[in-house]
């Protein structure tokens, strides 16, 4: 069963560019990633499938429920993280936690207290004097304490340190474990690959690909830039090398082929320096477009 | 559950403005009885004022000797300039305020329909408006024990505070409007506060000059005039008709706004 079905959504704004003509679904128990650069739509589809924004054309249900007609309903078994966390500032943690928590059905302190103190959040504090990745942290509580079935998640790792970024990954596979559905924008690929099973692809507000990720790992596109002790760079051609920049005694390539491959070739030539890196989006994409 | 926390964040400024006017009225009403006891003096005195201010002020109606008269005067104009720019004030944040901060992103991602949100946002300025006029009819009754003869008629005091819930629940409701359509907190409260600013001084342009009589009724403060109030016992029913419509028709755009407004943040 499809737990999100998108058909055709477009949103146009008067000014800003929307999302165009977007279709894909997404299944039960799914992690799905939305990946592409700041701008790009990862916001507006989110903010259109829960109707803060009404879709311009095109349609789309959750749990078989029209997200216009029946957003309330939808509403009760999504938890939302926004990108940008803003709460009442005049509110306690724990007062904004309970107030969240009224809207829904069940409420549950335990939960709510195991969840802050996972997070590692003083549930006593005023939001005002809140850092932002402690703002943060309300956010995934208040979106995770009425355990949902579906959770949107809108680059949940800003702000967080490396310690409660892995915290927050395993709350995600609990969840999950619980059969609920996520859905993860990132404009970092790393973040995306390790959690989502699949991803969207989104540029300039049209779906570029939905992929698996095995399938977008099995390209493992490295960045590589080579340093040479001479001038001027040595040539030479491998497979799997996708693009090649040559600056004077630098040069940088897009690589997909076999590491091992790469390095016995640099064995035998006067290297200076040799950085591996994970390509950016951008570099991913044109290697998309360029096939 | 929002009404609720509609009313306690708005609780301290209720507060802090029941408590001022509060003050000015018992303050006013204790300088009464020097009036009455001197009020052949002062009428004297007050001959000597120019015509148009008299009328401006409804003096030439109404007298200051006479403790309604008093009230109508000095009293009503405090209640009802003071408190339309109150609830103004609090109408224009209440529903603008959660997309000015972002916190409409939290609000709305809950199970809540943005009909619901409307409705208890509108109760909860609905009934501070109702709070603050109940602490200004107290505290009145109170301030009129200054009096040597406290005794008001009870009839055509109950239709000026009738008169002053009415005049605010207009300004509320038109301020509650621009608060659904537009975004920016501070360009609707500077626009709801012109509004209540120039019906005033409309009201009082057209005591002043008979050549802008004509702007009588566009101003609501005229509908609730004490004067007329005061010698016709009874509210002019095609005032409190234009009010009405006035507060039926704000709530409905209101309503039908906000259920179609991108919540883009």
């Amino acid at each position: 069963m499809n737990i999100v079905d998108v058909k055709h959504l477009t949103k146009m704004y008067k000014k800003n560019r929307g999302i165009t003509n977007l279709t894909f679904s997404i299944e039960k128990g799914e992690i799905f990633g939305f990946i592409g650069p700041n701008g790009a739509g990862k916001s507006t589809t989110i903010r259109t499938l829960l109707n803060f924004l009404y879709p311009t054309s095109g349609s789309a249900t959750i749990f078989g429920k029209d997200i216009v007609k029946q957003s309330k309903e939808i509403r009760q078994k999504v938890g939302y993280l926004p990108s940008e966390v803003h709460f009442y500032d005049d509110m306690k943690v724990v007062d904004l936690l309970k107030y969240s928590a009224g809207f829904y059905k069940t409420f549950n302190p335990k939960r709510m207290k195991e969840l802050a103190e996972r997070l590692d959040l003083d549930l006593h504090k005023k939001m005002e004097d809140l850092s932002f990745g402690n703002r943060k942290k309300v956010g995934i509580v208040q979106a995770l304490l009425h355990e949902p079935k579906l959770l949107i998640l809108d680059e949940p790792t800003g702000g967080l340190d490396p310690l409660m970024q892995n915290t927050f990954f395993e709350l995600l596979k609990e969840e999950r474990e619980k059969e609920a559905t996520i859905i993860f924008s990132s404009h970092i690929l790393s973040e995306v690959q390790k959690m989502c099973d699949r991803v969207a692809i989104i540029k300039e507000g049209q779906l570029v690909k939905v992929e698996t990720i095995e399938h977008l790992t099995k390209n493992n596109l490295k960045k590589i830039t080579i340093t040479f002790e001479q001038a001027n760079a040595m040539d030479f051609n491998l497979e799997g090398i996708a693009k090649k920049e040559i600056n004077g005694s630098e040069m940088k390539l897009l690589y997909s082929g076999d590491i091992k491959a790469l390095l016995h070739q640099l064995n035998t030539m006067p290297i200076q320096n040799l950085l591996i890196e994970e390509p950016s989006l951008e570099e991913v994409f044109i290697h998309y477009y360029e096939k | 559950m929002i009404f609720k926390r509609e009313l306690k964040r708005n609780f301290k400024s209720l507060m802090i403005w029941s408590v001022v006017l509060s003050g000015l009225i018992l303050l006013t009403l204790s300088i009464y009885p020097q009036f009455a006891e001197q009020q052949n003096e002062m009428n004297k005195l007050l001959e000597a004022y120019p015509e148009p201010m008299k009328k401006a002020l409804g003096m030439n109606e109404l007298s200051l000797g006479d403790l309604m008269g008093f009230y109508g005067i000095e009293i009503y104009m405090m209640t009802t300039l003071l408190g339309s720019i109150y609830v103004a004030i609090l109408a224009s944040n209440i529903l603008a305020k959660e997309e000015n901060e972002k916190t409409i992103e939290f609000l709305l991602s809950k199970p809540v329909t943005r009909n619901r949100i409307v409705t208890e946002k509108l109760l909860a300025v609905f009934v501070n408006i109702l709070i603050f006029n109940g602490v200004i009819t107290i505290i009145s009754m109170i301030g009129f024990q200054f009096a040597d003869d406290p005794e008001v008629p009870a009839g055509i005091f109950s239709l000026l505070i009738v008169a002053t819930i009415l005049l605010h629940l207009t300004f509320a409701a038109v301020a509650f409007m621009l608060s659904s359509m537009l975004k920016k907190t501070r360009s609707i409260l500077s626009i709801s506060l012109g509004i209540v600013l120039a019906a005033y001084f409309m009201n009082v342009m057209a005591g002043i000059s008979e050549d802008l009589e004509i702007l009588k009724y566009f101003s609501p403060f005229k509908y609730v005039d004490a004067a007329q109030i005061i010698r016709d016992h009874q509210l002019e029913p095609l005032y409190m008709f234009i009010m009405a419509a006035v507060i039926f028709i704000s709530l409905f755009v209101s309503f039908m706004v906000y259920r179609k407004k991108d919540m883009a943040v």
